[in-house]
């Protein structure tokens, strides 16, 4: 054991806590040299958080990190350890050649050329035609591929991947892959942090499943199955209480039907969807499946076109955006943030706010959605994670719509405010209300959803009845069944130079 | 301080809530509100003690206080258009020459084409809300940003005035050879501005604190100023809550401009004659008086009251070392070191109040 972590990356107990959030609880990996280690894991289990302790974007709270026997500095992150990121990180204006020469400059007063070593990298990793283009005007692959080309001429040995292919086209993925596959023969550690889980059980050696900031466990090869991946990731988590499941009650009334609806820009085509008064349903898909732009649609904030019954006006649908930060505003007060939506409703004929019904709305809308806060004119940073998101949920709730869109509402939330969230959507919807959410996480699917909509490469491959289900691991073996032979992301890149 | 000034004292620490929700200020939130406004006002009298002590006096002869405040007014009425679009996440570089421009061409309509004194004065505050909107329209209708919008729109009208004008001075007093103006209608112009009230106030100071009530309750009772807030705060959580951001940045925009128009329209009528480039010399101190008041570059934060005192100020410095016979180069360098010391200061002090 010894001998191996010598050789590869080990993380030892890593520790990182964000105010009250805690990313990593003491985190244990190694990673072998020659091997593709995959990393599974629910959205704000600690993925990104690992991936920048590697790379020294973050320092950790405590623990030890160590590349083939030598401790972790900071000079080691820069240098042996490169990181591939979903959008490259690299100098958009300069040329391919430039952005492999920057910060390696030999001279301090000359321009840099490129030396044979850089000539015979580029050649090899077919860029040499690119030298002098511009790596802004390139298609997302090649830049990628710069970004590996630099990090290969800095004799980087470890390659962190995150999130690689969510952008790329079918060959340009497969494409990645091969080389993903190359640096790990030629005796590299190699990361892949992905939510494709068809991807990991196709090209990982092993993967850690991480859930709550520690590896919950690590599959072997022979035991890789997107079933199997996808059970690990929804097992053993913290049960939602199930009062908060549905069961299906009253009339169907049919709150929107769309038909033969497609993205302005090709997110998604032909979809049907229908969605009755009273039910939650969940659009279920990864990232870059179109999902997030379907139910952004819906709420009239993506251009799509078909038929839409009834049309409706913007105005009757609320929308929350996953991010806080882009659905809260931080120089306001909790309760402002509260009546924010409402606050046309309660103006005067002058236009002044009504300040005494501004209060009472913002008191009532903490009563009701549970909102716990020391006081209403406390700034909204002061309040926990949980607190912070039930406020942005409560504005478009308190509302009352007909029809309420939320993209992923309990990202990075704690597991007791999740709960408490699930609650407040199903007796939201109790009220003959419709929520349509977007969900890139299966637990959250069978915690509140009475019917999972599952989409993949902008068409929906099926349609699920969540309370027939009785745990959330077999619902998620079905969604990933649906999603297989259908790996593959919509290209966001057109074709161009290849 | 009574309550409305206490609340529009929270309002300029920022981290603090606006006083819409706020029943009772605690003790604690009064005191960090302090840390700002106590800060700033701390920072006149010091100022003012020096100046006094070093000019003999003379800064505190009535006389003098009187023309510092006429001074203020113009800076503060200025930057209360100024501060409407920084909070709401802008930028506008205009205002100086549109200041400029919409004097000009108040005087070139009434004493050149003689038209009537308040369709002249309709004129140029029409000018200054369509100056607004020229800026509003290619800041969020093409989409550039506004810091490039509003300096080419900024040369344009610079340009424009010379145009209209040839180029030439125009005053009330001695119109153009072969015009006439009423007398009545002179009297009345210089009076808006130049008429002393009890104890020698002059009128531009009861504009002043007029104009700065409106934009008070709006900032801080309305439904616009509310909206306001959020926009520069977050723009893309307004868009998602439906808040027509567009239409609000538009409508800061056209007050900027009204505003600006009505300091030169005011300037003009109190100095008596107004010449090309007249306003042109404000650009620097209002933005420091803004600046110093507490508004944000990036938006969301700024108040009135703040604004006021960061005028004051800068009257206060440029009255003093006018006083001094420093030079124009004492001048220059003094508001350059105020304006980096006032931000640096709210920076301490910001982090000072977070760790509280």
């Amino acid at each position: 054991m010894t001998a191996t972590a010598a050789a590869g990356v080990s993380i030892q107990h890593v520790v990182k806590r964000y105010g009250d959030t805690v990313a990593l609880a003491g985190l244990s990996l190694q990673v072998e040299p020659g091997e593709i280690l995959g990393v599974a894991g629910p959205n704000g289990a600690g993925k990104s958080t690992l991936i920048k302790v590697l790379a020294g974007e973050v320092r950790p709270d405590s623990g030890t990190i160590s590349v083939r026997g030598e401790p972790w500095t900071a000079e080691l992150g820069t240098h042996r350890i490169a990181v591939v990121h979903q959008d490259p990180q690299l100098f958009p204006n300069l040329t391919v050649a430039e952005n492999l020469l920057a910060g390696r400059e030999p001279s301090r007063t000359r321009r840099p050329h490129l030396q044979q070593a850089d000539r015979d990298m580029l050649e090899e990793t077919g860029l040499l035609r690119y030298a002098d283009h511009v790596l802004g005007d390139l298609p997302l692959a090649l830049q990628q591929r710069t970004e590996i080309a630099r990090a290969l001429v800095r004799n980087a040995d470890v390659f962190l991947f995150d999130e690689p292919n969510s952008a790329l086209t079918e060959d340009e993925s497969e494409e990645l892959f091969t080389r993903m596959h190359a640096l790990a023969d030629s005796g590299r550690m190699v990361v892949l942090v992905t939510h494709r889980l068809p991807e990991l059980a196709a090209h990982a050696d092993r993967v850690a499943v991480i859930v709550d900031g520690s590896c919950r466990t690590i599959l072997a090869r022979a035991e890789l199955s997107e079933e199997r991946l996808a059970r690990e990731l929804v097992v053993g988590r913290v049960a939602v209480a199930t009062d908060v499941r549905a069961q299906r009650q009253g009339a169907d009334v049919t709150s929107l039907l769309l038909e033969n609806w497609t993205h302005a820009s090709g997110a998604f085509h032909d979809i049907r969807l229908s969605l009755t008064r009273g039910e939650i349903v969940a659009v279920v898909g990864v990232e870059g499946s179109g999902g997030r732009e379907l139910v952004r649609s819906v709420a009239h904030f993506e251009k799509a076109s078909g038929s839409r019954e009834p049309a409706g006006t913007a105005d009757e649908v609320a929308f929350v955006a996953a991010d806080r930060a882009n659905s809260l505003f931080d120089n306001l007060s909790v309760a402002e943030n509260l009546y924010i939506r409402q606050s046309a409703r309660i103006r005067t004929r002058g236009g002044l706010l009504k300040r005494r019904e501004a209060e009472t709305l913002a008191s009532e809308a903490r009563r009701d959605f549970l909102v716990k806060t020391a006081a209403l004119d406390m700034p909204i940073r002061s309040l926990s994670g949980g607190n912070q998101q039930k406020v942005a949920i409560a504005s478009a709730l308190a509302l009352d719509p007909d029809l309420v869109v939320l993209e992923e509402p309990t990202r990075g939330v704690d597991v007791s405010s999740k709960a408490e969230i699930y609650r407040l959507l199903r007796a939201f919807a109790k009220r003959d209300r419709t929520v349509l959410l977007y969900c890139t996480e299966d637990s959250e699917v069978f915690d509140v959803a009475d019917r999972a909509v599952v989409i993949s490469r902008g068409r929906t491959v099926g349609e699920l009845d969540c309370t027939s289900f009785t745990d959330a691991e077999s619902l998620a073996g079905e969604i990933a069944g649906l999603t297989t032979g259908v790996v593959r992301p919509v290209a966001r890149t057109a074709g161009g130079a290849r | 301080m009574t309550n409305s000034s206490l609340n529009e004292a929270v309002e300029v620490g920022g981290a603090s809530p606006n006083d819409a929700t706020m029943a009772t200020a605690s003790p604690r939130q009064f005191l960090k509100a302090f840390a700002r406004v106590g800060g700033l006002m701390a920072t006149i009298v010091l100022v003012v003690a020096v100046f006094a002590v070093a000019s003999n006096g003379l800064i505190m002869v009535p006389d003098n206080l009187l023309g510092l405040l006429r001074y203020m007014s113009t800076i503060a009425i200025v930057g209360l258009g100024l501060t409407f679009v920084l909070i709401v996440g802008e930028i506008d570089l205009s205002f100086a020459n549109l200041y400029g421009l919409s004097a000009m061409s108040m005087a070139v309509a009434w004493l050149d084409w003689g038209w009537p004194l308040w369709l002249a004065i309709l004129l140029a505050l029409a000018i200054g809300v369509a100056v607004g909107a020229f800026n509003a329209f290619f800041t969020s209708v093409v989409g550039i940003p506004s810091f490039i919008a509003t300096l080419g729109s900024s040369t344009l009208i610079f340009g424009f005035n010379l145009l209209i004008s040839g180029a030439q001075r125009f005053a009330p007093a001695s119109p153009p050879a072969g015009k006439n103006v009423s007398l009545g209608e002179v009297s009345f112009f210089r009076g808006l501005s130049n008429q002393h009230l009890p104890f020698g106030i002059p009128m531009q100071v009861l504009w002043m604190i007029l104009i700065a009530g409106i934009f008070w309750v709006v900032l801080n009772r309305s439904l616009f100023g509310f909206r306001l807030r959020a926009i520069g705060g977050n723009a893309v959580a307004a868009r998602f809550a439906r808040i027509p951001v567009r239409r609000y940045k538009f409508w800061a925009f056209c007050i900027a401009g009204l505003a600006a128009a009505v300091a030169g329209l005011l300037d003009f009528a109190f100095i008596g004659s107004i010449q090309p480039d007249a306003g042109q010399a404000l650009l620097f101190p209002t933005f420091a008086a803004v600046v110093i008041g507490g508004a944000s570059l990036q938006g969301g934060r700024g108040s009135v009251v703040g604004t006021l005192l960061g005028a004051l100020l800068l009257a206060v410095i440029a009255n003093g070392l006018a006083l001094l016979a420093a030079g124009s180069f004492a001048q220059q360098m003094f508001l350059g070191v105020v304006t980096i010391g006032a931000v640096v200061l709210d920076q301490v002090t910001r982090s000072w109040r977070r760790d509280q």
